[in-house]
């Protein structure tokens, strides 16, 4: 979920998408689908994102998306998958992406993933707890990046 | 190539020594990391920074373990090798 997280809110950023959930005077460089305009196989997509993060209304970020039926459709049902519970469970999912975002500084990550961990669980302990961990090793990758230190396991299994 | 001289452990402070033996324990390793002994080399800033790191990755509200996966995902967004 790395990969989507990164990828999505890049181009909600790029595209000054607004905020969903925090007013924001964001106003997007492109046009966006009205909802009710859609074909109805992205209908079925824009319902699936309705219920999977319990809105009312479709994420702006997939509305850009829905230009290409079959675009939406491929990426959506991939980040779905990305974000359902498996090994790991969905709530730690979105702390990864919120942790994600904030290293990245994306405001619309930020946004999108509080709101969404908050919904599934997170409490004030765990927000702090989790921003601590940001915080501390956006300090030590600053660090080893500009002595540029080299791993400590290098060759260890997993590692590649 | 690293482009400072990375301390050795043995040539830091026994008080700091002692804290790169409970990090080895911590980690589960038998050496000490190289940015233990690189934030060791002004104490001043590293033995806070090293408490402050003890606290905040211990089990909590979040287990070690996605503390540890937040660390990762922060490295990878950082594209930090180290």
């Amino acid at each position: 979920m790395a990969g989507t997280t990164h990828a999505v809110n890049s181009v909600a950023d790029g595209l000054r998408l607004p905020l969903e959930f925090t007013s924001s005077p964001r106003i997007a460089v492109v046009p966006l689908l009205e909802v009710g305009a859609e074909a109805p196989e992205v209908k079925t997509v824009f319902d699936e994102i309705r219920t999977f993060y319990a809105m009312d209304y479709v994420p702006a970020v997939y509305r850009w998306m829905a230009r290409d039926a079959g675009f939406i459709q491929g990426y959506w049902t991939a980040v779905r998958e990305a974000f359902i519970d498996r090994k790991l469970d969905r709530l730690t999912k979105e702390i990864l992406a919120f942790a994600a975002s904030m290293t990245a500084k994306s405001d619309y990550g930020v946004d999108f993933h509080l709101r969404e961990a908050r919904r599934l669980g997170l409490s004030d302990a765990m927000l702090t707890e989790a921003v601590e961990v940001v915080q501390l090793f956006n300090t030590v990758t600053k660090i080893a990046d500009a002595l540029q230190l080299q791993p400590d396991f290098p060759h260890a299994v997993g590692n590649r | 190539m690293e482009i400072v001289h990375v301390t050795e452990a043995h040539e830091l402070t026994p008080e700091d020594q002692r804290f790169c033996e409970a990090t080895k324990a911590w980690f589960k390793i038998d050496f000490v990391p190289k940015m233990s002994r690189v934030l060791l080399t002004v104490p001043e800033f590293g033995r806070p920074y090293g408490r402050a790191s003890r606290r905040a990755m211990t089990d909590g509200a979040l287990s070690r373990g996605q503390k540890e996966l937040i660390a990762t995902m922060v490295s990878a967004i950082n594209v930090c090798e180290y």
